[in-house]
């Protein structure tokens, strides 16, 4: 709902993103700080802005398939850990730019979560979380089993830098550049998707898929296709997780990890781009606490032991997603947005 | 020849334990359409329930067993009452995320409680095979399958001929209607879950008997999945057939398949099962097919 006084004269008005200048204003304030950040923090918050910047592409990609298509998806960590191997492989054999490994890796991740898109087709509920879990494990047995010579079995791959334009990127600020830029450049676009007659398609079909059809959505190529964008998204994170770490191993993406997008996208509220994104800041910042006071704990009562950190990971995303499913089911953003407007009619009740 | 049809036979009875696993789901599935992904962990938290009265307490076996099954019913009660009595009527995506979210959960909770470090777990049934001739037969093995098969058999009778299993596959169809004809939701439910917690607890008796328990013994609920659903969901006495077919096949298939390859083709094989009955056939081999009218 808007500020009282904002009157749209024009389709075209009413639809966009970006109505008030003081919108405008506070998204100009959030780039800028943004682009400041590694003057502004020091190394370990950078480093930490970086996952999460690469969280938020995969996460968005999982909102675009789970939240606006309604397709249950329990396996985008694979999908990613398709990018990230297709990204390693790459860059490591060919010496490819970044400018196009990151798209390959895009595509082939889009080609594997396309397949199980096709079975979406035909299944729908509980029934596709079990393929794609599925997948998850079909992930992990094609990485441990092939000859070791293409994938590195487990011992992972390791990544050189990464190249633009003949320059190696290399230095953290640079990183945390590209990082940053490819991430705007994939949400800003995941906003445009939703608004298309894609996303428009998505959300029908999330509604009711017997109504879509009979609206004339072909409901079986809308699924697949929400597969398909939502493994591409996996598939660019996964790219930059590569450059990033500069390894890419299969434990890096197990169904542990793919809960984690999920419980983002829970958290911050289903079928919202930003909801996806503050989720995956408060899940990222949650992990971050645990993983620096667990420690710290484990010292102090020593019967627990040192897998303080992993047990209570287990036991915050576990009772956050079981939490938010019972207490909050809309996430944060609803929350959010009912705020906003109680802010704006203040004093009426509605 | 001999060690094929060896190979055969514990690869039935390992898949007979699988259906006992999976019968937690089913049971759970039959009595409020919630699929249970947390089933594994289930699984694991009766291994170390079993192994707290046993070890830390010192109870006599039988004892020891009884308390274990009356514990792990108090955990499958409580589990519904504190995260599935509050979804009553909602989405399907609600509650499959709430069993996600239950599944890292208790095996966060397990860990806290019990550490990662490696227990022994208490011989509950003997150890030592049966021998027929040139074979020999896994006995926990063979008991456990004795009693999926009994376990199969009365379930069947209870969920097909009593009034309150039918009551209960009335919940399932629908919570609402169930409730506005005067049928308990939440107690169908709740005693779904106490039923589902009970039968990991045997199924971890039977898997852990005599071996040693960590938390990574949950594996065995995604090991179960694929028989679950090649049976189709509402079907019990189907359990025994898709266990018998999944077992056999990954036993043969680790036999004579991994060595070719070179790797675990074994653990992959229910899965590939299950991706094919998905595409040929959703509902599985036993499933309801439901009509759904616009």
């Amino acid at each position: 709902m808007d500020p009282s006084g904002i009157f749209a004269t024009s389709y075209r008005a009413d639809r966009r993103l970006v109505r008030t200048r003081w919108q405008a204003l506070s998204l100009i304030l959030f780039i800028a700080v943004l682009l400041a950040a590694p003057y502004l923090v020091g190394p370990r918050i950078v480093a930490i802005l970086n996952i999460m910047y690469i969280s938020a592409v995969v996460a968005v990609g999982l909102q675009i398939c789970t939240g606006y298509a309604g397709q249950i998806n329990l396996g985008q960590a694979a999908f990613m850990g398709v990018g990230a191997y297709t990204a390693a492989i790459l860059a490591e054999k060919t010496g490819l730019s970044f400018l196009l490994t990151i798209p390959i890796a895009g595509f082939a991740a889009a080609v594997f979560g396309f397949l199980f898109g096709l079975t979406a087709a035909r299944i729908k509920g509980f029934y596709l979380a079990l393929t794609t879990i599925a997948a998850q494990f079909i992930f992990h047995f094609a990485v441990l089993n092939l000859p070791s010579s293409w994938l590195g079995g487990s011992n992972g791959v390791t990544v050189p830098p990464a190249t633009l334009f003949g320059l190696r990127i290399v230095s953290e600020g640079a990183q945390y550049y590209l990082m940053l830029f490819v991430a705007a450049i994939m949400v800003a676009g995941a906003f445009g998707i939703v608004r298309s007659r894609f996303g428009r398609a998505f959300v029908a079909v999330r509604d009711d898929d017997v109504a879509a059809g009979i609206m004339g959505i072909n409901v079986a190529a809308t699924k697949a296709n929400a597969f398909l964008i939502g493994a591409f998204y996996a598939g660019v994170g996964g790219g930059l997780w590569a450059y990033l770490i500069r390894f890419v191993g299969v434990d890096q993406f197990t169904l542990f990890n793919s809960v984690f997008f999920i419980a983002m996208i829970i958290v911050g509220g289903m079928g919202s781009i930003v909801g996806a994104l503050i989720g995956v800041f408060v899940i990222r910042v949650i992990q971050e606490i645990i993983a620096t006071v667990g420690p710290n704990i484990a010292e102090s009562v020593t019967f627990l032991g040192g897998d303080i950190v992993f047990a209570g990971m287990n036991v915050i995303l576990g009772g956050v997603i079981a939490l938010f499913m019972i207490l909050e089911p809309k996430g944060l953003m609803h929350r959010w947005t009912i705020l906003k407007s109680s802010y704006r009619i203040w004093p009426f009740p509605y | 020849m001999i060690y094929v049809i060896n190979d055969i036979i514990t690869g039935a009875l390992i898949g007979l334990l699988y259906a006992l696993v999976a019968m937690g789901f089913v049971v759970i599935y039959r009595a409020s359409k919630v699929f249970n992904f947390a089933q594994g962990e289930l699984v694991i938290l009766g291994g170390f329930i079993v192994w707290y009265t046993t070890f830390e307490l010192g109870l006599d076996l039988w004892l020891a067993i009884t308390l274990s099954l009356l514990l792990s019913a108090l955990a499958g009660y409580l589990i519904e009452r504190i995260f599935l009595t509050k979804l009553i009527g909602e989405s399907v995506f609600s509650m499959v995320m709430v069993t996600v979210g239950l599944l890292i959960l208790l095996r966060g909770i397990v860990l806290l409680l019990f550490g990662p470090a490696v227990r022994p777990f208490p011989v509950i049934f003997p150890l030592k095979p049966l021998f027929l001739g040139e074979m020999l037969i896994p006995m926990n093995l063979l008991i456990g399958g004795l009693i999926t098969i009994v376990a199969a058999v009365g379930l069947s009778w209870f969920f097909n001929r009593t009034r309150a299993g039918l009551r209960m596959t009335a919940v399932a169809e629908d919570h609402v209607v169930a409730s506005s004809m005067g049928i308990s939701v939440k107690g169908s439910i709740a005693f779904a879950w106490v039923l589902g917690a009970v039968l990991s607890t045997v199924g971890a008796m039977i898997f852990l008997s005599g071996k040693s328990l960590t938390f990574l013994a949950s594996e065995i609920g995604f090991a179960a999945l694929p028989v679950a659903l090649f049976a189709g969901l509402e079907s019990i006495g189907g359990l025994i057939l898709a266990g018998v077919i999944v077992g056999v096949a990954q036993s043969l298939a680790t036999n004579y398949l991994d060595p070719l390859v070179g790797g675990a083709l074994g653990t992959v094989v229910p899965y590939l099962i299950m991706l094919g009955i998905l595409l040929v056939r959703p509902t599985g081999l036993f499933g309801w097919r439901t009509i759904e009218r616009v």
